[in-house]
């Protein structure tokens, strides 16, 4: 829409009273003026966004074709880094623990946050203290709820073995190599689950009640109404929070930092956490850490493009 | 008489399904709210409580020694200083920043403004956390590593702001800055007098977001900061776990103590925090 | 001293005024001139141009093709506030972080207005408008017909030499709709400054406007005083958009001085042969005794009282569809058969594009 100034004097009638290259001239002004104030109002944010999101994205792609360390004295040695990737040990392992790390919280969060977000739209009274209640675990930096699991997931003290043994049974090692993956995805459920939780109700309580009405004139059970209501109209929103929270769930570092320090053996260690080491442990391996940041970064670039796609048809091509 | 009977069993049964919605949630709130309980305990007990068995429920006499512990021999009040400082700079600039870009995009038609938002979402996602190799060595080839200017820039580069700011722009009628405009307002007077304060819970809302997302960031500090003076709380907490030796005690007087401000924030402005889970839907 | 001071040349002088949105054009080539005092009304449907064309006026947007001179200057490149005009939006756009008084100040504020005079302008304004009550208010508080006045009052008490108003009144409900446009007619004779008014309610446009420039499509299909609109309209649009119920219009030809068509009546001799479209109005069409001369046979399929007068839909022999209006008394029955007569002197013909063909009455 921009655009329309340049078409001014299509054809000169000669009714006009100021000249046609006068026209063009100060249309152009006018332009100009719109497009600096446009570009002074954007500049400090977008400033700030090419310099420490945009360019570190290039940098990564131009980091991942070298190899060396932090100190200096890097060289250029092509896609070596990412032809080596599956054969080291410590990354393709970070691979394969985010992965399974993400397979095993992102349905639980998202089931458990349905089933509670389609019990909190319904009741009549006292939805704002289980609110309250639910969502409280979000605000809990990582590092300090991996603390309170760290406790609670003590072999000797903590409560889970508390419970256990109560129920008669023997003490499990929590963050041995057995369970420590699984036990740090829960953590990332009880972090996560009010979240989306809130985020389905929002949803739920914008579905059209007529709906409804109809629905149970006819007779539909309450399970029918979910089975062939609730979920397919909620459809795009149930698939926008799957890719966004396994957007989150690649990213998992701090919990696995504190709770098991990427142990035991590498068993909790992720791809950040990986990087982290590479980075700054004896190891040196720049390029490598750069590589699977890269990998990263794709995979996220890739689910945004897919979750893009899909609002995009939703709105019908606007 | 048949109609009122049926009626009176309805209102049971909807009684009935109401009790049960409140008994399972009543059970989820419980599991996801112990552990907070749990942690408040253990910081209120001694070393040879806290390993006793069966536990005490309830700490009496309780012992504050873990939080005197905390605060007197540890850099947790720096750390919490340095943790508000950072995050309520990075708050307030990035409010001004974002709302100014937001205005841009929705307001002004200058070249390019599709594609900046396009680029901008398209990176919406992309996390701090997967770029610190080319971070680290840019601000440290700034000279910035161990300021608070590492802590505080590269948060600002997130585009989340500018996408939701637009979009609570784009909601205010259009008359009403063409008003202003004909009322001889230049265009930051009509950002600033007119888009500002209709925006305020907007804001408001923004503010929450950057704040509490920065309370919890830990990735970036962790890597910018290696001087126990610039630690901000997340990461001096990762560091007396990782060097202190196992105290259990002071550790959970450090979870409580960290969790009291957020805590204290999320009840005064609740509402604010729960629109934050809808910030999720406006993403697009 | 503004330079309008002393000027007395056209008040609004529109050349050629073009809109483009990328391949849609919404105005095309729109030429007016408009008197220093007058009361202008822009009328037509939704879609028209009529607001976009009153944007362009003030400012806030920009012409594809044209120019726009007010006050003798040309205001293409002037900012909205340079240009001397002063605006009444639809829906009011008042600024709601702000009370009635600051509202109605804040443009005087804002050319840096000792404060003293703004109070005295304001207060002068509020009186007029009977809004000295609610000064102190915010727009939330205030009723419908309320905000109205302070969007008023905030253009009044600028003193513009133009009022711009974008449907001012729609928002309000029929009643208060009424008494506003007294008001505003009232206000315009007293103010006595140049007045453009957008509308799509020819109600409004006929009583309140010295001249209506209507329009369809981006493009402008008559000017003219509202009896000029209503007598001769420029084509069947005009025909059919002013008036209620509109004109009655039958596709047909020309032979020998009479219409063949639907039916077969007599018009003037002068109306040149070919295909025509012929226009009456509905109190034009006369109820007559059957047997009279050029009497159609017609039933009454429909009769809508209103108050004073009484609609009758009613279908001629040949299947043609006749609205008449009759005296609200009239005894006319749903089903009745009954003669009409359309007297050739009150004919409208308009050609096969619909324009309107000038014939000379006297012939």
């Amino acid at each position: 829409m921009g655009l329309d100034a340049r078409v001014m004097p299509a054809a000169p009638s000669g009714r006009l009273r100021l000249a046609p290259e006068e026209h063009r001239r100060l249309s152009r002004n006018r332009r100009l003026k719109r497009e600096v104030l446009g570009w002074a109002f954007l500049a400090p944010m977008f400033l700030c966004f090419v310099i420490f999101l945009v360019l570190p994205v290039l940098g990564t792609v131009w980091w991942s074709l070298r190899s060396g360390g932090l100190a200096g004295d890097t060289k250029f040695v092509g896609l070596k880094n990412f032809i080596d990737l599956p054969d080291i040990v410590g990354a393709s392992a970070a691979v394969t623990n985010t992965l399974v790390f993400a397979l095993i919280s992102v349905p639980l969060i998202l089931v458990g946050a349905l089933a509670i977000a389609l019990l909190l739209a319904r009741i009549e009274r006292g939805g704002s203290i289980y609110r309250f209640l639910i969502y409280f675990p979000v605000l809990v930096p990582g590092v300090v709820a991996a603390l309170i699991w760290l406790f609670m997931t003590n072999v000797d003290f903590g409560l889970f073995n508390g419970v256990v043994r109560g129920l008669g049974g023997k003490p499990v090692v929590w963050l041995g190599a057995d369970h420590a993956l699984t036990v740090l995805a829960i953590l990332d459920v009880w972090r996560n689950v009010g979240y989306w939780a809130l985020f389905f109700v929002a949803a739920i309580i914008g579905l059209p009640k007529e709906l409804y009405q109809a629905a149970e004139l006819d007779g539909a059970s309450a399970f029918a109404r979910l089975r062939y209501l609730t979920l397919p109209l909620m459809r795009r929103i149930i698939f926008f929070a799957v890719v966004v929270a396994t957007i989150w769930g690649l990213q998992v570092f701090d919990t696995a930092l504190v709770l098991t320090s990427g142990g035991p053996g590498t068993a909790t260690t992720t791809v950040i956490y990986r990087v982290w080491l590479y980075m700054f442990g004896a190891t040196n391996k720049i390029g490598v850490a750069s590589a699977i940041s890269l990998v990263l970064i794709v995979t996220i670039l890739l689910l945004t493009l897919v979750q893009m796609r899909l609002l995009r048809g939703r709105r019908g091509g606007d | 008489m048949t109609a009122e009977q049926h009626a009176r069993i309805r209102v049971r049964q909807r009684r009935r399904r109401e009790f049960g919605r409140h008994l399972v949630l009543g059970l989820v709130a419980f599991i996801l709210v112990a552990p907070f309980y749990y942690v408040l305990l253990a910081s209120l007990k001694d070393s040879t409580e806290i390993f006793s068995y069966p536990p005490k429920l309830l700490p009496i006499p309780p012992y504050f020694g873990n939080y005197r512990d905390l605060l007197w021999n540890t850099g947790f009040l720096r750390w919490m200083f340095n943790t508000f400082f950072v995050a309520t700079s990075v708050t307030v600039l990035k409010v001004f920043l974002d709302s100014m870009a937001g205005y841009a995009l929705a307001k002004i038609e200058f070249t390019g403004r599709r594609l900046v938002f396009l680029l901008m979402i398209i990176l919406l996602m992309v996390p701090i956390g997967a770029l610190i190799v080319p971070l680290w060595s840019m601000v440290s080839g700034l000279g910035l590593i161990n300021t608070y200017w590492a802590l505080i820039l590269p948060p600002l580069a997130n585009p989340l702001g500018a996408i939701l700011m637009r979009q609570f722009i784009l909601g205010l009628p259009r008359d009403l800055e063409n008003a202003a405009r004909l009322d001889g307002l230049s265009e930051f007077a009509i950002y600033w007098r007119i888009v500002l304060p209709l925006i305020k819970p907007g804001l408001v809302v923004l503010a929450v977001i950057i704040f509490t997302d920065q309370f919890m960031s830990f990735t970036w500090p962790l890597i910018a900061t290696t001087s126990d003076e610039l630690q901000v709380l997340t990461v001096g907490i990762a560091a007396m776990r990782a060097h202190g030796g196992a105290n259990y005690g002071l550790w959970s007087a450090s979870a409580v103590m960290s969790l009291v401000p957020i805590g204290v924030f999320f009840f005064v402005l609740q509402r604010q925090f729960l629109a934050r889970s809808l910030a999720g839907a406006l993403k697009q | 001293m503004t330079p309008t001071d002393t000027y007395s040349g056209p008040a609004i002088e529109l050349i050629e005024v073009a809109k483009h949105y990328g391949k849609v054009t919404v105005l095309d080539r729109v030429d007016l001139t408009v008197a220093p005092g007058e009361f202008i009304a822009l009328l037509g449907p939704s879609g028209c141009g009529k607001s976009t064309l009153l944007k362009l006026i003030a400012g806030l947007d920009e012409l594809s093709h044209g120019e726009i001179h007010i006050a003798g200057r040309l205001a293409n490149y002037l900012k909205p506030a340079e240009r001397d005009v002063a605006m009444v939006f639809q829906n009011y756009a008042l600024y709601p972080h702000m009370t009635v008084r600051e509202n109605m100040g804040f443009p005087l504020k804002m050319s840096g207005i000792a404060r003293d005079i703004v109070t005295a302008k304001v207060d002068e304004a509020a009186s007029l408008l009977q809004l000295d009550a609610q000064l102190d208010r915010f727009p939330d508080e205030l009723s419908g017909g309320q905000r109205q006045r302070v969007a008023l009052g905030r253009a009044i008490v600028r003193e513009p030499y133009v009022f711009l108003m974008d449907e001012p009144l729609s928002n309000l409900d029929a009643l208060l709709r009424v008494e506003m446009r007294a008001e505003l007619v009232r206000l315009h004779k007293r103010v006595g400054r140049t007045t453009i008014y957008v509308t799509h309610d020819q109600v409004e446009a006929m009583t309140m406007a010295n001249r209506i420039v209507l329009m369809k499509g981006g493009v402008v299909q008559q000017v003219g005083t509202p009896a000029e609109i209503y007598a001769t309209p420029a084509n069947t649009f005009v025909a059919t958009f002013v008036g209620s119920p509109p004109m009655n219009l039958f596709k047909g030809r020309i032979e020998q001085a009479r219409f063949r068509g639907a039916f077969d009546t007599a018009v003037p001799a002068r109306v040149m042969p070919g295909d025509v479209t012929l226009g009456i109005r509905p109190e034009h069409v006369e109820i007559v005794e059957a047997g009279e001369k050029e009497a159609l046979a017609a039933t009454i399929d429909l009769v809508e009282r209103v108050g004073p007068d009484a609609y009758l839909r009613l279908t001629t022999q040949g299947r043609a569809t006749v609205t008449a209006r009759v005296d609200g008394a009239s005894r006319a029955k749903e089903g009745e058969r009954v003669a009409l007569r359309l007297p050739p002197a009150r004919l409208c013909f308009f050609d096969a594009a619909g324009n309107r063909m000038i014939v000379d009455k006297e012939g």
